[in-house]
């Protein structure tokens, strides 16, 4: 399922994710067919699409954090991030998740205060001085619009803060390390409507310096956030195109469907 | 606000409850046995009590006699007459120490030459003699019994020469000498092999040696020991007096209770006749009372007695324990030196307060109640059955206690939380599958069963392994006493890895997945993951693991009963870590050994149920910390 936008592809200037036939499977029960698809650098990115269609599954790959999973492995294809295929043996996944950062459905910040969470990733890299995290700290948590709230109680227990709150902080701590690309699982699925409009006024800020890719339910998410959308439907890529020409113009019958809400 | 209830119509409505259903009965009977429970704990603790508070009014007035029959004053001398032999002990101790250790190898080489030849006439003595009374009562020489008994003697005397002890120390000539002079000996050689009795002489002949130059210090002990036989002659002479009184009070003490039971009984009795005979035999058992007085005036008569003799002997001490040797050339001596040097003036500073307190001791003080409590909570001495007097300190059996739980504690937090740390984290499935089981099954192995590993494998073979020349450095060894703190130690902390293992365990896998996934996203190592937000995650619960495997450990009795040596003691903490290679005994231990052979309500008996309620306490804290902490994982 080539979809039209191949050929503007291999550009890596403006090309952050390469996707090449990519087919996932966990044992021996296939999740993805031979997905091919390129992610814009500094633009936002939606998967859209019915429970199961393997939405998670793609942007789980881009860190490789599916490995945590058992069974779960690459039956073909290739992914390059910035111009190197990650799927190879020496990779050093740290490093790239480091460069991949990684948000998820479900806020969870550790049982540490809020500044011991930010920094934890550079505690992890080694950095040790107390100024340098200091002003990390301080970037990460600006950037995550959580600055202000949380600026007089930074050593108080993180669980201590809101559930919206608590998902920006998990986006601060994953912006910390200053990666080039921010997954996001479902950020607002576990959050109220207030919280999800202040996450998406952050992701409009955050595109100005980061890769986003975000899977989402939420097709009026997609619509207000998402530069580009792209509909999976069975574990296949049905149709990917710049938001407003999928949700006004899909070419597909079964997006139409989808976002008409017949079934999902 | 209640809804009013109409009165119950004929036919209720259908939504009404009609009669006694299945549900509730099923209900009633899982309240019941849940309600059980309680009522046993209630009972456990309401019987502790009970026989346990009669404790203290009993132990209140055994301290009465005590001080009344004059017991206490004569264990004022006893006290300083004790530490007088310990420390000419400790003295004749360092003075053997340092013969003993100067000829160390000649006595090894005699003691080994010594050994193969006992190993050999053990094995042989018995059919020896059988021969040699056979030949005594002039059998038949070309007997076929006697010929059976050579060849038998034959073949054990080739067994025997198969497998004799090492000798280390002695040369491979003088090895081969001496099994070949055990070779040449038929039935009717008598006395040891020549190399023996050589061995034996040239080790006699170096003490001697050894103890030329200290012959001055021998003389210095010697009058040491002589100068506390005034005291000990006066001790002696006067605890006769004081028992005699003693045993008057106690008896008296008796006839009194039987009295009043009489007098209770006679009470209650509805038969006027009855009555009648039950007044006249208590009046009957009216005991004289014991004439305390007399024998007190004569003891306070001996007070000059006392204090002049314990002056002279503070005089004579002084000067003959300044005449002590600044210091020995072998270690073992030294330090028996440098531990008189320093227990020395605290020896005469007590001998020096002896004389106010004889002065100032009366028999008439009162004896509270608390003082009681205090000398149970800090008596420093747990002695029961004497002939003298007892005493229910539970300081050495606590000191046992934890002291024993510590080395529990510090072998089993690193083996099971280590372990956890390492199947839950980093084991693959089939190790998994294999190490799981195997340790959750240490648990079942029954403790008695433990106590034979403990005493064979801990006991024996540390306490060999601990006297090879090659491990005298490590603190502590060479271990004298195979049951001790250590051996229990080690196995309760085996008895305790599968508590602390498997709640660890848990407590870490209670830690949500999302945790260490957000960590492993943002690029940490399995290392970084597992003690940066796992561990930290899971400590509460950890902590309660630990808690519970030290309740464990200082519950459990047979192993320790086993394997603890069972010496009521406090440990010599001035021994280092040796202190841990000491026998002791616990709370659990002196409550399983004793409470079969003490009779029904005595003070002793009621003793150990404090211990017992002491005990109980303990756990039932240590419990409810560790019940907190899982909370606060939980929540």
């Amino acid at each position: 399922m080539v979809t039209d936008l191949t050929e503007t592809t291999s550009n890596s200037e403006t090309t952050a994710i390469e996707i090449r036939d990519l087919s996932f499977a966990y044992h021996e029960k296939p999740a993805l067919h031979e997905i091919t698809l390129d992610i814009p650098a500094r633009q936002i990115t939606a998967f859209i699409g019915p429970s199961g269609c393997g939405k998670s599954t793609l942007l789980r790959c881009f860190n490789r954090i599916n490995d945590r999973i058992p069974g779960a492995h690459l039956t073909a294809g290739t992914i390059h991030i910035h111009g190197i295929e990650i799927n190879r043996p020496d990779i050093d996944l740290q490093e790239l998740r480091r460069r991949v950062g990684m948000v998820f459905q479900k806020y969870n910040p550790f049982k540490k205060s809020i500044y011991e969470n930010v920094v934890f990733s550079l505690r992890l890299a080694g950095i040790h001085q107390r100024s340098a995290l200091d002003d990390s700290a301080e970037m990460a948590l600006q950037s995550a619009a959580l600055w202000d709230e949380v600026k007089d109680r930074l050593h108080s227990s993180a669980l201590g803060l809101s559930g919206g709150q608590q998902q920006r902080l998990c986006i601060a701590r994953a912006i910390a390390n200053q990666p080039d690309i921010l997954l996001m699982d479902e950020p607002c699925a576990a959050l109220d409507p207030t919280a999800t409009l202040k996450i998406e006024e952050l992701l409009h800020q955050l595109k100005e310096q980061y890769t986003i890719v975000i899977v989402t339910h939420n097709m009026a998410q997609a619509t207000r956030c998402a530069d580009l959308t792209a509909f999976l439907y069975l574990g296949k890529l049905i149709e990917i195109g710049p938001t407003l020409e999928i949700f006004s113009t899909p070419k597909d019958p079964k997006t139409l469907s989808y976002i008409s809400g017949s079934f999902g | 606000m209640p809804i009013e209830i109409s009165p119950s119509p004929e036919n209720p409505h259908r939504f009404q409850r009609r009669g006694f259903s299945c549900e509730r009965a099923i209900k009633y009977f899982f309240a019941s046995n849940a309600g059980l429970t309680l009522v046993i704990l209630l009972l456990i603790i309401v019987f502790l009590l009970k026989e346990g508070l009669g404790f203290f009014p009993g132990y209140r007035r055994e301290l009465e006699i005590y001080r009344i029959a004059g017991l206490e004053f004569v264990d004022i001398s006893r006290k300083n007459l004790t530490a007088h032999e310990q420390l000419s002990s400790v003295l004749n101790r360092a003075y053997f120490a340092q013969i003993n250790g100067q000829c160390a190898r000649e006595l090894k080489r005699s003691q080994e030459a010594a050994a193969v030849f006992n190993a050999f006439s053990d094995q042989t003595s018995a059919t020896r003699e059988l021969i040699a009374n056979h030949e005594a009562t002039g059998m038949d020489r070309g007997s076929e019994m006697l010929a059976t008994l050579n060849n038998n003697h034959a073949c054990q005397k080739q067994k025997a020469l198969d497998s004799l002890p090492l000798t280390p120390h002695l040369s491979d000539t003088e090895r081969a000498e001496l099994i070949e002079s055990i070779r040449a000996r038929d039935v009717t050689t008598v006395g040891d092999p020549p190399l023996v009795t050589a061995l034996a002489q040239q080790y006699a002949s170096a003490q001697q040696q050894c103890a030329m130059p200290i012959a001055e210090w021998r003389s210095v002990i010697d009058s040491f020991e002589a100068a506390g036989a005034d005291l000990s002659a006066l001790v002696t002479e006067m605890t006769d007096a004081v028992t005699t009184t003693k045993e008057a009070i106690q008896n008296n003490d008796i006839l009194e209770n039987d009295r009043k039971s009489l007098l209770a009984a006679a009470a209650n009795a509805k038969d006027p006749s009855e009555r009648q005979k039950l007044m006249a035999e208590a009046r009957d058992s009216l005991a004289e009372k014991p004439d305390i007085e007399g024998p007190m005036q004569s003891l306070m008569l001996r007070k000059p007695d006392c204090i002049a003799t314990h002056a002279a002997l503070r005089q004579a001490c002084e000067g003959i324990l300044a005449m002590l040797p600044p210091s020995l050339s072998q270690s073992d001596a030294n330090r028996l030196l440098l531990a008189a040097r320093k227990a020395s003036p605290l020896f005469l500073e007590a001998l020096t307060g002896t004389s106010q307190q004889i002065t100032q001791w009366r028999h008439d003080k009162p004896v509270p109640l608390s003082d009681s409590i205090r000398s149970f909570l800090t008596g420093k001495d747990w002695v029961t059955g004497g002939a003298w007097q007892d005493f229910y300190g539970i300081l050495p059996l606590l000191a046992g206690s934890l002291m024993i739980s510590m080395v529990a504690l510090c072998l089993a937090i690193p083996a099971g939380v280590g372990a956890a740390i390492y199947i839950n984290q980093f084991a693959s499935p089939v190790e998994q599958a294999v190490v799981k089981p195997v340790i959750e099954f240490i648990a079942a192995i029954p403790s008695v069963v433990l106590g034979f590993i403990g005493i064979l494998i801990f006991g024996t073979i540390l306490r060999d392994l601990s006297q090879l020349d090659g491990l005298a450095w490590v603190p502590g060894f060479p271990i004298e006493e195979r049951l001790n703190i250590f051996t229990a130690g080690c196995l309760l902390a085996l008895m305790s890895i599968p508590t602390i293992f498997s709640l660890a365990e848990d407590a870490l896998n209670n830690v949500p997945a999302a945790f260490s996934e957000a960590s492993d996203a943002l690029g940490a190592s399995r290392i970084q993951t597992t003690f940066r937000v796992i561990i930290p995650a899971a400590f509460s619960g950890i902590l309660a693991a630990v808690l519970l495997g030290l309740g464990r450990v200082i519950g459990e009795t047979m192993v320790v009963l086993l394997v603890a040596g069972n010496r009521i003691k406090i440990p010599d903490f001035s021994a280092g870590l040796g202190t841990f290679f000491q026998p002791s005994h616990t709370l659990t231990g002196i409550i399983a050994q004793e409470l079969g052979e003490v009779p029904l309500g005595s003070v002793h008996y009621r003793a150990l149920f404090v211990v017992g309620i002491l005990l109980f306490a303990v756990v039932l804290g240590i419990n409810a910390t560790a019940h907190k902490f899982v909370n606060r994982t939980t929540n």
